[in-house]
């Protein structure tokens, strides 16, 4: 029972929501945690994306992205602009029963935490889990991350009614700027994950294993400390063709992800994925259109030209 | 999954923030939910390393990042009193309160027009004062009751119109019925209120089932049964339910009737801040309280000896309890008994809710009743389970969450794993 402990001025308490502007979503880091958030810890994890009465035939996408310092503020423009992910996905109808986990990739030379992963969910529940991951902000300097780690666990550790019922695959973006490993390292596998692997498994044999089950894409961010360097494009396109995409910019990252998802399922081709954008009122189609020129031309037989960059600004900027 | 719910089985400030504080510390908690009262919860944690917060609305959770707090329906929100709190956290280290709360549009919004009414009629009481706090959450709750259409809402904070015209009206019926209040013009309480909608979470009832489907929740209870509107000894009780009710009707509402763990807290020394009925009150007992100090509406804190009448008819009142959380066990000493019976009665029985004709005639018996001692027990956590008829699940030595044992598996935290 109490007595009225805080204030209850008006003018004070005006100021004070005044001043407590810049709200910060990484809730979770930035209240100084430091170790991986129990919801978010692949030890002896399973992730399912499983269907259900209200979403029978689920389509199981994992967005992870890199949360070392090399990235820079890009991990927190992504956590503001994930969340949108799910309605634009829904409203579109790019996919059947869209179910979203989100996750962070570190580097398990030097980070405490190396890799987290959430749950695949179908509302907004998921943004919780982008709310606990936890921003690393270092990073080796060597241009390396533990991206194989990450494959690793999305290849051996997630089930999905998706690929079990339909054969079909989901679909896992990584957005990241530097190299993967050369190899998934025992050690690390046996401390994070806590399988017990009798040796180190070369970086193409994991790709191999979650390319069949995932169609994997690589996303190089604009902002980002290596973007634009030729090294990890070429890294990445050696691993994974054409699904290695230059985002040039941070705000369209829904959209591109979303259209990626829609010409995947055949549900669109670039050409109407674009229009529809410009039909909301999204800013991002340049950028879009731009990251996907080479997936659309890849699943289309004619090239088409691409609708006119639309300014926005002002409007909505988003779907 | 199963959530949990805490309420207090005497008169508050038995420790269900401390108790609250231990469920986030031990397990892993998606949101601590509050489901009654409104600031003037007084709910202490301290933390091993000396911080301490006296939790008014934030969730008693709020110490552990990620936890968050949601202010249900049942609430009576402050937003000015939130805003201190909210920077109080921020001087001991939570940067992010503001941004792990979610408010339920409908809750009733306290302004500063209940708590001048409040105060009014408090001070008009003279010597038979309630022990209000002072800070006009009964009011807004029977302001709410008398005028449901247009009491103000936490949603209406997003309608500065909408609000100006609410407000207006409360500041005029008040001032109607109580004479000139002590409270500001509206126009300066607006951007109070609209900077509290710029800045926090306001969500529907939809919300609160999402967070019970995602994660293990914590029901925050606020006060004590003893002090229920319609179980307490009226006419010095609370305008709140204090029992598992609005646990019960939320948790029915998301889909999920009698999903939940119901934890009553006890403390082996019986208080009660304010007036009314506390027949163990013994002024020799040798302590004090650094978290409740005298205070002018309220009075001194008053401490007595374990009161297991008073709480066998509070677990009735509540509908019983998965298990008992007993705190305060470092006090316990040779000076402290238990009391099994009063001269007039072993037991107190509680009568339907809304007959506080009956309420006020046990109050009448309880200010007449002695009560009868018994020697300190030897086994205090074995005395309260034999008496109450309810296995203590947790007990409390001290005012950190490392001072706490669980006992049996119950409470036991679980690994700090999650799986799919």
């Amino acid at each position: 029972m109490g007595s009225g402990i805080w204030s209850t001025d008006v003018y004070d308490a005006a100021d004070r929501y005044r001043r407590s502007t810049g709200r910060s979503a990484f809730s979770y880091s930035d209240s100084g945690a430091r170790t991986v958030h129990p919801a978010l810890d692949p030890r002896d994890a399973t992730r399912e994306c499983r269907d259900s009465d209200e979403h029978p035939r689920s389509t199981p996408v994992a967005v992870l992205f890199d949360v070392t310092g090399s990235m820079g503020k890009v991990p927190r423009v992504l956590q503001s602009k994930l969340p949108q992910l799910l309605g634009l996905l829904q409203r579109q109808g790019y996919a059947s029963d869209p179910q979203i986990m989100f996750g962070a990739i570190g580097d398990a030379t030097c980070d405490r935490v190396p890799l987290q992963v959430g749950q695949f969910e179908s509302d907004n529940r998921m943004d919780d889990d982008l709310g606990r991951i936890v921003l690393e902000g270092g990073g080796g300097g060597q241009m390396t991350e533990s991206y194989e780690l990450a494959m690793y666990f999305m290849a051996r550790h997630t089930v999905t009614d998706s690929w079990d019922k339909r054969g079909r695959r989901g679909y896992l973006f990584i957005i990241g700027d530097e190299l993967a490993y050369p190899q998934v390292k025992a050690r690390e596998v046996a401390g994070l994950i806590g399988d017990d692997l009798s040796e180190d498994l070369p970086l193409r044999q994991v790709v191999d294993e979650v390319t069949r089950r995932w169609d994997t894409y690589y996303l190089l961010p604009a902002g980002s400390h290596y973007a634009g360097n030729a090294t990890v494009l070429d890294f990445w396109r050696d691993l994974l063709g054409q699904n290695a995409v230059v985002l040039d910019d941070l705000d369209a990252v829904c959209e591109t992800i979303a259209l990626t998802i829609g010409l995947g399922e055949q549900a669109i081709d670039l050409d109407e994925g674009l229009r529809d954008l410009d039909r909301a009122g999204s800013g991002a189609t340049g950028t879009v259109s731009k990251a996907l020129a080479r997936l659309g031309r890849g699943r289309r037989a004619e090239v088409s030209t691409l609708p006119a960059f639309r300014d926005t600004a002002g409007g909505v900027t988003r779907l | 999954m199963r959530h949990v719910a805490v309420v207090d089985l005497g008169y508050g400030d038995a420790g269900k923030g401390t108790v609250v504080d231990w469920l986030c510390a031990t397990r892993p908690v998606h949101t601590v939910v509050r489901f009654n009262g409104g600031a003037q919860a007084a709910h202490n944690v301290v933390l091993r390393d000396g911080r301490h917060h006296t939790f008014a609305q934030f969730g008693a959770g709020t110490f552990h990042p990620g936890v968050r707090t949601h202010l249900s329906q049942h609430m009576v929100v402050d937003p000015l009193a939130l805003a201190a709190e909210a920077d109080h956290l921020a001087t001991v280290g939570v940067p992010d309160a503001l941004d792990r709360l979610t408010v339920d549009g409908d809750a009733l919004l306290a302004t500063p027009y209940h708590r001048a009414a409040n105060r009014a009629r408090e001070i008009a009481r003279g010597a038979d004062r309630h022990g209000s706090c002072g800070l006009g959450v009964g009011e807004t709750v029977q302001y709410g009751l008398a005028h449901p259409g247009d009491a103000p809402r936490v949603a209406d904070c997003h309608h500065p119109a909408l609000l100006r015209r609410r407000l207006t009206t409360v500041r005029d019926r008040l001032t109607a019925e109580l004479g000139p209040l002590e409270a500001p013009p509206v126009e300066d309480c607006l951007p109070a209120f609209t900077g509290f909608a710029d800045r926090v979470a306001i969500v529907d009832g939809s919300w609160l089932a999402g967070a019970l489907r995602t994660g293990t929740c914590v029901f925050e209870g606020a006060q004590g049964v003893l002090l229920d509107e319609w179980h307490g000894f009226h006419p010095y009780t609370t305008w709140s339910t204090t029992t598992f009710a609005n646990v019960d009707s939320l948790l029915a509402e998301a889909g999920r009737p009698g999903d939940v763990t119901r934890i009553g807290v006890l403390r082996v020394v019986t208080t009660r801040h304010g007036h009314g009925p506390l027949v163990t009150e013994d002024p020799s007992l040798p302590f004090t309280d650094r978290h409740n100090a005298t205070n002018p509406w309220q009075g001194r804190f008053r401490f007595g000896h374990f009161d297991a009448v008073a709480h066998r008819y509070a677990l009735a009142a509540a509908g019983g309890v998965d298990g008992l959380a007993l705190t305060h066990l470092d006090l316990a000493g040779p000076d402290l008994r238990i009391c099994r019976r009063y001269d007039t009665t072993d037991r107190l029985t509680p009568g339907p809710p809304g007959d506080l004709d009956r309420q006020a005639a046990i109050t009448a018996r309880l200010l007449r009743s002695r009560p009868v001692y018994d020697e300190p027990p030897a086994d205090w956590a074995e005395a309260v389970r034999a008496e109450l008829g309810t296995p203590v699940v947790l007990t409390s030595h001290g005012p950190t969450a490392d001072d706490k044992i669980p006992h049996g598996p119950l409470l036991a935290p679980p690994a700090l794993v999650r799986s799919a």
